[in-house]
């Protein structure tokens, strides 16, 4: 008997270890999470007490709706390109850093240093950058040019820019700690039996460092498609819709144009998107990882 | 050093060149006055003009926003730690269905995009009297912060051996105080890890306070950097001024804890 009673002791406190955790999940991710879910079946406006269910209209009118259509390629466009462009840079900066150059450490810290500040204040810096520094600096080489930000067929590729000066830092150290996995043995050995550098890289790098690749796509893609702040604070989807990204174009309706039950609907089928980009994305490297 | 070392060396400074030159507009900027910097932009300044640095730190709210910054950062990492931690040790030590399943749950909270649950959390916020106050916002971030916790803390903790604390619980020690005082010295490396990048992710935030803290006068950093800008977008010499003002405590903070934000984004993407 006493041993029961330990053991329901025991196991009373491991439950109890997990009750504040719990709680704090419930308040900030469940409950909002299923009312969210139930808003989205209504034509809440966000402010009054009572609600109308109006059942899957708010569904049906995303998908005939084209603003939403127009945010939503606009969201792919950016994050794709992103996503590209961060891990070419980051895996590039890491063989180079991988080496042994002088000041490692220093690069490291140079290349991480946008992802520490703010994102407005990044956001705010390169606003200025691109319409007064950039300008002045070009005007000096006799080339004319106006911040991108402004221009509706360069305002996207204004805010990859940033998103990619900011984005560098961590793939560029998931990437370092994947190449320091790589045995220096296996590299030598191959140079011995003729292989050349991209022979080597493309045959014994890639390969072992591909769950780092897995890991950085995954986690850069569905940042990338999450992207608000940014958005937000330099262009605030203009010009001309431009850069509407599905989060600003979600915000806009939920707070600004009163259409809470619409906007909540949106996010519901964001989150189907992120869930089925997330799962085709890791089958996809799963297998490309158990070939090699 | 041979060939190949100039040339990496070159091409990694280059890069590095680029990388900086934004920040090197915005000292730039802060350092000069108005006529300065139409004189020509991109020179440095003739003198160090420190105007722009008296009259933003006059103008903004500065000294209480960096406070709420803070606080807020303070109270959110504590709870963050202390409940991932606890709830991290259950799911490692107790291998039942029933914890598993928790875990995933935890896990599968992190695909959830803030947008589904921003106007829920937001009316949540002004029923239960949680807009405008420190602790109202520390525990959504707790909330937020305790899915990615309690993956950091079972990860390290099944990788702690079991031996002692069975000892210990022999010699009749009871659960709590095996996990105070076997278990909780042994966190060190990873609880620096989950400190530190959340104070990063924290610190830097921008829509929850902007749903969250309404009232100016809880206003933080990152917040503030938003309206001020707004505000003075004529007077850029003045705006830089104020960025410069807030990036400074928290590149403080990266340049002292930089060992443990790459070893924790090192060791996160192993497990994940």
């Amino acid at each position: 008997m006493v041993t029961i009673k330990r053991m329901i002791r025991r196991e009373f406190w491991y439950l109890a270890f997990l009750i504040p955790g719990l709680c704090l999940f419930t308040l900030a991710v469940v409950i909002p999470f299923v009312m969210g879910a139930r808003y989205s079946f209504t034509n809440w406006d966000g402010l009054a007490r009572t609600v109308h269910y109006t059942g899957l209209d708010n569904y049906k009118r995303a998908f005939t709706d084209p603003d939403f259509w127009k945010s939503l390629v606009n969201t792919f466009k950016y994050a794709i390109i992103i996503t590209v462009l961060v891990n070419l840079i980051a895996l590039l900066l890491a063989l180079l850093l991988d080496t042994y150059l002088k000041f490692k450490n220093f690069f490291r810290t140079v290349f991480f240093l946008p992802s520490v500040i703010s994102i407005v204040l990044s956001g705010f810096i390169w606003k200025y950058n691109y319409a007064v520094g950039f300008p002045d600096l070009f005007s000096k080489f006799g080339i004319e040019i106006t911040s991108p930000l402004g221009n509706p067929d360069y305002a996207l590729f204004g805010l990859i820019l940033i998103a990619v000066w900011m984005g560098i830092g961590s793939p560029m150290i998931i990437y370092i700690a994947g190449l320091q996995g790589v045995s220096g043995e296996l590299l030598e050995s191959a140079e011995i039996d003729g292989a050349n550098m991209w022979q080597s890289f493309r045959n014994i790098t890639l390969p072992l460092i591909a769950p780092s690749i897995t890991i950085n796509m995954l986690l850069v893609l569905t940042g990338s498609l999450k992207v608000f702040d940014m958005v937000y604070v330099t262009t605030s989807g203009g010009p001309a819709f431009s850069t509407e990204v599905i989060s600003t174009f979600i915000f806009k309706n939920s707070f600004n144009n009163f259409q809470a039950g619409y906007g909540t609907a949106l996010s519901m089928i964001f989150f189907v998107i992120l869930v089925l980009v997330t799962i085709i994305q890791i089958s996809i490297f799963r297998r490309r990882e158990v070939e090699q | 050093m041979n060939k190949t070392h100039i040339a990496t060396f070159t091409i990694v400074s280059a890069a590095a060149v680029v990388f900086l030159f934004p920040f090197y507009v915005a000292l730039l900027m802060a350092f000069k006055s108005a006529k300065q910097t139409f004189d020509s932009f991109y020179s440095l300044p003739s003198s160090i003009y420190l105007v722009n640095f008296k009259q933003a730190w006059s103008v903004s709210k500065y000294p209480s926003a960096i406070t709420n910054s803070f606080i807020i950062t303070v109270i959110s990492v504590a709870l963050i730690v202390l409940v991932s931690a606890l709830a991290g040790y259950s799911i490692a030590r107790r291998n039942k269905p029933f914890y598993n399943f928790i875990f995933i749950v935890f896990l599968a909270g992190l695909v959830v995009p803030f947008q589904i649950t921003m106007l829920p959390l937001y009316k949540m916020g002004k029923e239960l009297s949680m807009l405008n106050s420190h602790w109202g916002i520390a525990l959504i971030y707790g909330g937020l912060g305790v899915q990615m916790g309690v993956l950091f803390y079972a990860g390290f903790i099944r990788a702690i051996s079991r031996e002692i604390e069975e000892a210990a619980r022999i010699d009749g020690c009871s659960t709590p105080r095996i996990f105070v005082q076997i278990i909780l010295p042994l966190l060190k490396p990873v609880t620096a890890t989950v400190l530190v990048l959340n104070a990063l992710y924290i610190w830097n935030d921008f829509l929850l306070p902007l749903l969250y803290l309404q009232d100016k006068n809880y206003r933080t950093i990152p917040l503030q950097q938003y309206f001020f800008f707004g505000q003075y977008s004529s007077d850029l010499n003045l705006a830089f001024a104020y960025a410069v003002m807030g990036m400074i405590p928290i590149i403080a903070f990266f340049l002292l804890t930089q060992k443990y934000i790459i070893k924790g984004i090192a060791a996160g993407a192993v497990k994940g």
